[in-house]
């Protein structure tokens, strides 16, 4: 006999199964629960967990079992003000660095993206072209660059004078070559394009209507900005303030350059001082970023919590005008070209330079040499390896990986993110929705350097998670994030009746997503693959501790090059990972149509 | 019945892994035995790719040539040495393929981590095992590595100095760079080995020598601390040997002073002639800076526990200490063979004559004294 309550039952989960967004959802629960959530109990295991070495002697107890001795140390110990140098400090500057970096990549991200998408500035190609550079190169090279551009004897190490102080004579203060001010200006350069793309993708898709409407009911501009405009691309900002407000604070390689010389520590510098000797008090100040990861992201939750429906792209045709800037816009736009050459064209001129150069500071021509290119036996050099690195196996090799491991992460990141953008915004306002949301961009809030570990100890545990494919499930994970939330933004923008005239006619879903709704959003999907791509290119504290060897990726190598401080072939290889990936966005660009510095926008 | 298996699969697991360690341990102590014709025999017969690790970039010569000589194919990584304790703990814990010997530093981590969790096994080659002294056998020493007070000798201020409490004084603040000691492990050995009871004495004592009154401690636990404390304020922190060398060697770099390895004078970036070695004018003029002019470390090389070449290895270890295999660091100053047929290169001094100028590591006392110092250092790092 069948039970009509149980055959009730089953009809509603057959119902809810029946509706792909479900499946989708489930599916990444359980997934990324594993992948994101066990390494954290991990994480937080380690922290109470005595490891060999120092950890042991210092408690005189065993490696493995428990103990509060980090717990103590990091947070309360006053003995040579221990707790205070350790956390403390680094926590505040941690916080400041990063609230003004991303303060800076939004202001300065989202303005040149209104210029781009919503006025006839002059140059618009060469800018938005030239203002993703610096999102594509490795942080650390505009660290690296402002370093080499304002050193001088008076501040620092102060032994050489760099360009400003040998060329023009002007010695530029300690608070500007190194600390708090050139770690938060760096970062925020570095993040604004992300800010650009983000930004500048709402603004290009949304429906000019709304702000024609307003402009032909004599609304002055100022105002349609702030009542239209800018609540239209408040998602974007909060997105955009989330993400690099937690990228700055796990940055790692910024603060080394420009904050070490002058003893200046973040969070993620001290942790990386402590995770060698005292691994316990490193995983804690690990767990204490990611706390403060999750604490925005919850704060955010709230905000956007109601979630209002932004609905900018519908079945109906919609066409931008674009603001007269007048007389400012030559101004404007020439002030634009000249940070953007500063910014982007002269740190690549300045490693080009460098890697010709055989003594430091000499630039004069029997100093140089194509020997780090394309030179053989090199061996009188002593800098590591015997060829130029467009010769070398070693460096060959390395390109390969580096490109497979990022083809790698940005399908699996990119179709992912796809879905789950589908997903979460098909079943909004649900509670599954919510969390598996949440736990998509969770593994954003993790620092590289800290996940890396973990999965590191991950990996030791599962048979076969080894070599590449810890590499690509760690790089596809932690760029989830990217693709998931451009994924929720072009979602967010299609309007439900245009799958719905596709589902009343019996299209079925996987049809409905290839032929409907990717194509509509195409670009919008696209950057949600280019984004891991580029991000896995340029990747170094993710990977360097899962690495088989530091000459797997170009990453590993330019930094194990430029700890040897082996300088030219370090600029080399730089310059070799950023014309890859500006090749790559070339490319893409020329296929599909879509690029990172066109962005979300077709 | 589950709960059977599992015990069973448990116990084997167990069973398994103790005959493992055994059977390295066993098979090191038939190789110590060999004699070199039969370690190649025993070498050439395994299979699959040598790997190695080593904390210097020199290991990958080394192993490439050892590879070409026996037409085996080899594997070299130069890495950080925390790198290789990590990756040593995942290979061994978890017997993944990995590294077969490793070239390594630190002899304070080394005890307390490699060998006493049994992840590096030590091997000595009966054909060099005559010429190498007790003390640097076990573990196996394969060099030595100095790291001195070199100096920038341009311009009118040239910090020559003769006593070590001299760059406490308030011209050198700023002047003196040094590798961040929470960088690299040995520095941070280095300062600890300060405080103990023969260092700060000597300390003392060089303080007496160059002002003529005792040293007076305030809350300082001994000298050692003193001058670490005071040291470190006039240091600024660089990131690699390389560039601190680089630095103070340009023409700009008047009155400035670094303690750094020796060795990177070997870099073509290097402005060798604007540098002065410390304990080279010393020993030229004969005199002294006192009571140290730098110190010393060794790095050693052993098996890992869980190789997949391991006669291999033991023949690698056996080339590395011989002529040939030193050749990669002995053709430049600041390497130091144990080995007494391996005399150090000309113009550079040789082991003895360092070791009585230098300071040298004691892991057990840097293991107990280490979180002491550790965190009376970083007060000033920052």
């Amino acid at each position: 006999m069948r039970n009509p309550i149980l055959a009730r039952q089953r009809a509603k989960v057959r119902a809810f199964f029946g509706k792909p967004a479900n499946v989708i959802l489930i599916v990444f629960c359980v997934v990324l629960s594993v992948l994101t959530l066990y390494p954290l109990i991990l994480l937080f295991l380690e922290t109470i967990t005595v490891h060999a070495g120092k950890e042991a002697r210092a408690t005189k107890l065993t490696a493995g079992e428990f103990s509060l001795y980090s717990l103590e140390r990091i947070f309360a110990t006053s003995k040579n003000s221990y707790s205070e140098l350790t956390f403390y400090e680094p926590l505040f500057n941690t916080l400041a660095v990063a609230l003004t970096a991303s303060l800076i990549a939004i202001v300065f991200g989202g303005m040149v993206a209104w210029l781009i998408t919503r006025t006839n500035l002059k140059y618009k190609k060469f800018i938005s072209s030239v203002f993703v550079f610096p999102y594509i190169m490795p942080a650390w090279t505009l660290a690296t660059f402002w370093q080499t551009f304002f050193k001088n004897v008076n501040v620092g190490a102060g032994t050489s004078n760099g360009i400003m102080a040998a060329v023009f004579g002007i010695y530029m203060p300690e608070w500007f070559v190194y600390g708090y001010f050139p770690i938060s200006l760096v970062l925020g350069l570095h993040y604004a394009p992300f800010a650009y793309i983000l930004i500048g993708g709402i603004l290009r898709n949304m429906d000019a209507n709304l702000e024609e409407a307003a402009t032909i009911l004599k609304t002055p501009r100022w105002r349609v900005m702030l009542r239209i405009t800018l609540p239209i691309v408040k998602p974007a900002l909060l997105s955009t303030l989330l993400l690099v407000f937690a990228s700055s604070m796990s940055a790692y390689s910024v603060p080394i350059f420009l904050g070490s010389p002058v003893r200046y520590y973040v969070l993620s510098t001290k942790m990386m001082s402590l995770i060698n000797n005292y691994p316990g008090q490193g995983y804690i100040i690990a767990a204490v970023m990611i706390v403060f990861g999750v604490t925005i992201l919850a704060i955010n939750q709230k905000i956007t919590g109601s979630r209002k429906s932004y609905t900018t792209v519908t079945g109906k045709s919609s066409q931008i005008s674009l603001v007269n800037l007048r007389w400012m816009n030559r101004p404007i736009a020439i002030a634009l070209t000249i940070v953007m050459v500063m910014v982007a064209v002269v740190p690549l001129l300045t490693f080009a330079l460098e890697s010709v150069i055989i003594k430091a500071g000499n630039y004069s021509l029997d100093n140089m040499t194509l020997d780090f290119w394309i030179g053989r036996d090199l061996d009188y050099l002593d800098q590591g390896d015997s060829t130029g690195i467009l010769l070398s196996a070693k460096v060959l090799k390395a390109l390969g990986y580096s490109l497979m491991l990022a083809v790698t992460c940005s399908l699996v990141a990119g179709t992912c993110g796809v879905l789950v953008g589908y997903g979460i915004v098909k079943r909004r306002n649900s509670k599954l929705s919510t969390l598996v949301s949440n736990l998509s961009f969770f593994p954003y809030l993790m620092p590289s350097l800290a996940f890396g570990a973990i999965y590191l100890a991950m990996s030791s545990r599962v048979p076969g998670l080894q070599g590449f494919a810890v590499l690509a499930l760690i790089g596809s994970v932690k760029y989830l994030p990217f693709a998931s939330r451009s994924g929720v933004n072009a979602m967010l923008q299609l309007s439900g009746e245009i799958e719905e005239a596709a589902v009343i006619v019996g299209v079925p879903w996987y049809k409905r997503m290839l032929r409907i709704i990717f194509p509509i959003q195409k670009s919008s999907f696209l950057s949600g693959y280019l984004l891991p791509m580029v991000s896995c290119m340029r990747e170094l504290s993710l990977f360097v501790l899962l690495v088989p060897t530091s000459n797997t990726l170009l990453t590993t190598m330019l930094m194990q090059y430029s700890e040897k401080g082996w300088a030219q072939f370090g600029n080399a290889i730089n310059l070799l990972i950023i014309m890859v990936v500006l090749l790559v966005n070339f490319t893409v660009n020329k296929l599909t149509g879509a690029s990172i510095d066109k962005g979300v926008g077709g | 019945m589950k709960k059977l298996v599992s015990l069973l699969l448990a116990m084997l697991m167990l069973f398994s892994s103790v005959a493992m360690a055994e059977s390295v341990a066993d098979l090191v102590k038939a190789g110590e035995a060999m004699t070199h014709d039969e370690l190649v025999a025993k070498a050439l017969a395994e299979e699959g790719v040598f790997t190695v690790y080593g904390n210097t970039s020199r290991i990958v010569t080394a192993v490439e040539a050892f590879g070409e000589l026996y037409g085996i194919a080899v594997e070299g990584s130069n890495l950080k040495d925390s790198e290789i304790y990590t990756k040593l703990e995942t290979e061994i814990k978890n017997k993944v393929d990995g590294a077969d010997m490793v070239m390594i530093q630190d002899g304070a981590s080394l005890q307390d981590i490699a060998i006493a969790e049994g992840y590096l096994v030590n091997f000595v080659p009966a054909s060099v095992k005559a010429n190498i002294a007790q003390d640097d056998q076990n573990p196996l020493i394969h060099q030595y590595i100095n790291k001195v007070f070199i100096w920038n000798n341009k311009g009118e201020n040239v910090p020559d100095i003769t006593n070590v409490w001299q760059l406490t004084e308030p011209q050198f603040k700023g002047n003196i760079v040094f590798k961040t000691p929470d960088a690299e492990q040995v520095n941070m050995n280095f300062l600890v080995m300060l405080t103990n009871e023969e260092w700060s004495g000597k300390l003392a004592a060089a303080y007496k020598n160059l002002y003529g009154k005792e040293i007076e401690l305030g809350d300082y636990e001994n000298a050692g601390y003193k001058w670490i404390a005071e040291f470190l304020q006039n240091c600024v922190f660089g990131k690699s040997d390389t560039t601190l060398a680089e630095e103070v060697s340009q023409e700009t770099a008047e009155g400035k002073l670094g303690l750094f390895v020796l060795s990177k004078l070997r870099s073509s970036s290097v402005y060798t002639e604007n540098l002065t070695v410390g304990q080279y004018k010393a020993t030229e003029t004969n005199t002294a800076i006192e009571p140290f002019s730098g110190f010393m470390y060794p790095m050693y090389a052993m098996l890992t526990a869980n190789p997949s070449r391991p006669y291999t290895a033991m023949l690698f270890i056996e080339y590395l200490m011989g002529a040939d295999g030193f050749k990669p660091w002995g053709k430049s100053i600041g390497a130091y063979s144990p080995n007494g047929e391996i005399a150090p290169l000309e113009g550079d001094l040789a082991l003895d004559v360092w070791k009585n100028t230098l300071v040298m590591e004691d892991p057990e006392y840097i293991l107990d004294n280490y979180e002491d110092v550790y965190s009376f250092v970083n007060m000033y790092l920052q």
